[in-house]
């Protein structure tokens, strides 16, 4: 399941409990693990110059400094990185989305693991210029599974054992549903189907009712028996549930209540740039403000 | 006394000699040989024999020295109307100086005439405008980056940029399979969003051949999608070619003849092997100067034009709204003060300056769109032109330099600058990094794809 895992980096304090669930999953698995660090975004023009996107300098790249910044690396993981023997550090220059998206084309790791926010002092004006998170920019376009990791994992205790799939009943949901039950499976785990029906559009709307709240909760337990539970075979332990409220608001609650360890969801904003994409994602939401890793899978995961 | 080991005559021949510049960082021991570089004196007053031709000789004698030229050059201007700076000063003091001494010239002035020509003259040509004979400092503060460039005494990274044209046939390290492999990976991360999206490589006969900047390539690919897929929308017959597709020419900026001609000719080939019926170049300035102005004297070429009918990305933009290839959605046009850049090289020195406004006549809700002051040929520098946005050693002088721009776009009102040339977009990005007046910048492709209709015949399946 996990076999190689990419693990995206500014290798500052907003990525340390991304390091935890990484490097934990590399041990527990006995996965490859690449760190990969974009140290610095171009600027002046054509030229050589980059700004760090740690310290904010510019620098002129060289070796020297690859290897530096390598080696910090390696400080600053140091003690995780001892329990690991399978693992390989990469810096490179770029605008980071772009270098994760190139490396992980390049190296078809099973997951990309990344911290949230890094509040990088990097450069103004490549922020400003840089719609959308890093984190946004990747989801968007990756052809794999991204593990998230923004607030500390408070109820991941090391590898996963209780899961929820959050679905939309989207094309994306299903390429979700398909990594989620082969992780299930694969790694013996609860299995937690859920959906949150959206009623934020029913306070404008005095016609629905709480029965036709009941009707359509109804018809997404028989979606979710028909999507996905008549797809997996005699895999026993697994529960679905239907809620009704704020999505993103629903999904976290669940997860808390379940005590997950892992929520897997599909990423389906599209635009990066919209003002309203980074409030309207209900997977961003989420990510937010889990207490545990999510993993977002966009409807080109898997494809080959 | 010896050139040096890194700043020397020899131009950058091997991957090799420019990973060795390369690794000079910051060009610290490049400058420190560049101080007791010796001049060639015979090779220089030689090649000016040859190469300086009547055009430039007769506008260096008849300069009245009237000095009508100070006003029109915006680094005279922001550096205090400072006297060395009035264009036809800094040009005699020069190239005119070296002429008049028949090339007898030493280290100290030619590292002089280096500043002079980099650091104090971007190759705007505003101020040929201006001159009551039509003298044009540009075009010979062009001719004098050749003089020096032959003579070693070239900004490091110019040198940088001139050896990758002559390894790579790009100016940066980027490779021809890297090329055709970044176009396939755009494909790949946006054909279930436009299904049937596709980057024809090496199409013998099609209607366009697309050049474009090996930064989008190494830095910005989704720039080369944004073209993929307006062409796409478009329903053009189009093609990349996998060998000659860089359009830009660093070369140029660096006086470095030899390779200009290297560079241009590898596009041309492109044309000659796949013959579109037209090429159509990215939206950068200076490659469309390099490739279509000047490229055709420098490959020989008689009819001073390419072997392909030559065109800049917002001519075909322009011609695929005007045409209806493309559609906007009224509803989903820009509503915000907005303003343009004029860059030099394709509208002061091209003529495209209404084809650019037309494009905001379908782009921008009537009543948004502002103009600079002064705009269309008379506009300004970006003030990071000819090379100056990539000098490290003249960096003060660029920041200086944008003060122009800078107060120019303050002036409109419009938080939203568009940029359709990488110069001008570099500069205006470095100009908020600097002094941060609260604007953003966009080439055009991102915001047409904001706004244009997608025929429903190309729209995915829901």
């Amino acid at each position: 399941m996990f076999k190689k895992i990419l693990f995206a980096t500014s290798a500052t304090e907003a990525c340390d409990h991304a390091a935890r669930v990484a490097f934990d999953m590399a041990r527990r698995y006995h996965a490859h693990i690449d760190v990969f660090h974009v140290l610095g975004v171009p600027t002046r023009g054509y030229s050589q110059v980059v700004v760090d996107l740690t310290t904010g300098d510019e620098v002129t790249l060289d070796d020297n400094y690859r290897d530096l910044v390598k080696e910090e690396i390696r400080s600053y993981y140091d003690h995780q990185i001892q329990t690991t023997d399978d693992f390989a550090i990469t810096v490179t220059i770029g605008h980071p989305h772009r270098e994760i998206l190139r490396i992980a084309r390049a190296e078809k790791p099973d997951i990309i693991v990344m911290g949230g926010s890094t509040g990088a002092s990097g450069s103004y004006a490549h922020k400003k210029a840089a719609t959308g998170s890093t984190f946004q920019r990747v989801a968007k376009a990756a052809h794999f599974p991204v593990l998230v990791i923004n607030r500390p994992a408070a109820s991941f205790w090391g590898g996963f054992s209780n899961v929820v799939f959050a679905t939309d009943f989207s094309d994306a949901a299903d390429h979700a549903f398909a990594f989620a039950f082969k992780l299930v499976k694969e790694l013996n785990c609860e299995f937690h189907l859920f959906h949150a029906l959206d009623i934020t559009c029913f306070q404008t709307d005095n016609f629905h009712t709480q029965d036709t709240i009941d009707d359509q909760i109804r018809n997404a337990i028989a979606q979710i028996r028909f999507r996905y539970v008549s797809k997996m075979g005699d895999f026993k332990p697994y529960a679905m549930e239907v809620w009704e409220g704020i999505p993103f608001v629903e999904i976290v609650k669940y997860a808390r209540e379940k005590q997950a360890d892992l929520i897997i969801m599909a990423y389906n904003t599209r635009q990066t740039d919209d003002p309203e994409a980074s409030i309207g994602s209900v997977a961003e939401q989420v990510i937010l403000r889990a207490n545990c890793p999510v993993i977002s899978i966009n409807r080109s995961v898997g494809k080959e | 006394m010896p050139e040096g080991t890194l700043c020397n005559r020899q131009p950058i021949q091997t991957d090799e000699a420019l990973k060795t510049l390369l690794s000079d960082t910051g060009g610290r021991q490049y400058y420190q040989e560049m101080q007791s570089l010796p001049v060639d004196t015979p090779l220089l007053w030689e090649t000016i024999q040859k190469t300086c031709r009547s055009r430039i000789r007769t506008w260096l004698s008849m300069c009245a020295r009237c000095g009508m030229c100070a006003d029109s050059c915006f680094l005279y201007r922001i550096n205090d109307r400072d006297p060395k700076q009035v264009p036809a000063y800094k040009i005699q003091s020069t190239l005119g100086e070296i002429l008049r001494r028949k090339g007898r010239v030493d280290n100290a002035f030619m590292q002089m005439a280096m500043e002079t020509a980099w650091a104090k003259c971007t190759c705007c040509n505003r101020c040929g405008l201006y001159c009551p004979h039509g003298i044009d400092m540009g075009v010979m503060f062009g001719y004098l980056r050749g003089l020096l460039y032959q003579q070693g005494f070239v900004p490091w990274e110019l040198k940088i940029g001139a050896g990758m044209h002559r390894v790579y046939h790009a100016q940066m390290d980027v490779t021809d399979a890297d090329f055709t492999e970044t176009f396939a990976w755009m494909v790949e991360e946006n054909e279930e969003d436009y299904p049937g999206l596709a980057v024809p490589v090496d199409k013998v006969g099609a209607d366009i051949m697309y050049t474009v900047n090996a930064r989008e390539v190494k830095h910005y690919p989704e720039d080369l999608a944004e073209a993929a897929i307006l062409f796409h929308l478009a329903g053009e017959n189009w093609t990349v070619p996998s060998r000659g597709w860089e359009q830009t020419s660093l070369a140029m900026f660096a006086g470095d003849w030899e390779a200009c001609k290297i560079q241009v000719e590898s596009v041309y080939d492109a044309m000659e092997r796949l013959k579109p019926k037209r090429m159509v170049g990215t939206e950068c300035g200076h490659a469309h100067r390099a490739t279509v102005v000047e490229g055709p004297y420098w490959a020989g070429r008689k009819d001073g034009l390419p072997p392909v009918e030559s065109i800049h990305y917002v001519e075909w933009l322009a011609e695929a709204l005007r045409t209806g290839k493309l559609k906007i959605n009224p509803e989903k046009r820009i509503k915000e003060p907005v303003t343009l850049q004029d860059s030099c090289n394709y509208v002061r020195n091209h003529g495209l300056k209404e084809i650019t406004r037309e494009i905001m006549s379908y782009i921008v809700e009537p009543g948004y769109f502002i103009d600079m002051s002064p705009n269309r040929e008379h506009n300004y520098c970006c003030g990071g032109g000819g090379g100056f946005n990539g000098i490290g050693l003249y960096r003060k002088q660029r920041n200086k330099a944008l003060i122009t721009k800078r107060d120019q776009i303050l002036s409109t009102g419009a938080k939203l600058v568009i940029a359709p040339c990488h110069n001008c977009w570099d500069a205006i990005r470095d100009l908020e990094e600097e002094y941060r007046i609260g604007i953003r910048w966009s080439f055009l492709k991102p915001l047409i794809l904001k706004m244009v209709e997608i025929p429903e015949h190309l729209k995915p399946e829901e």
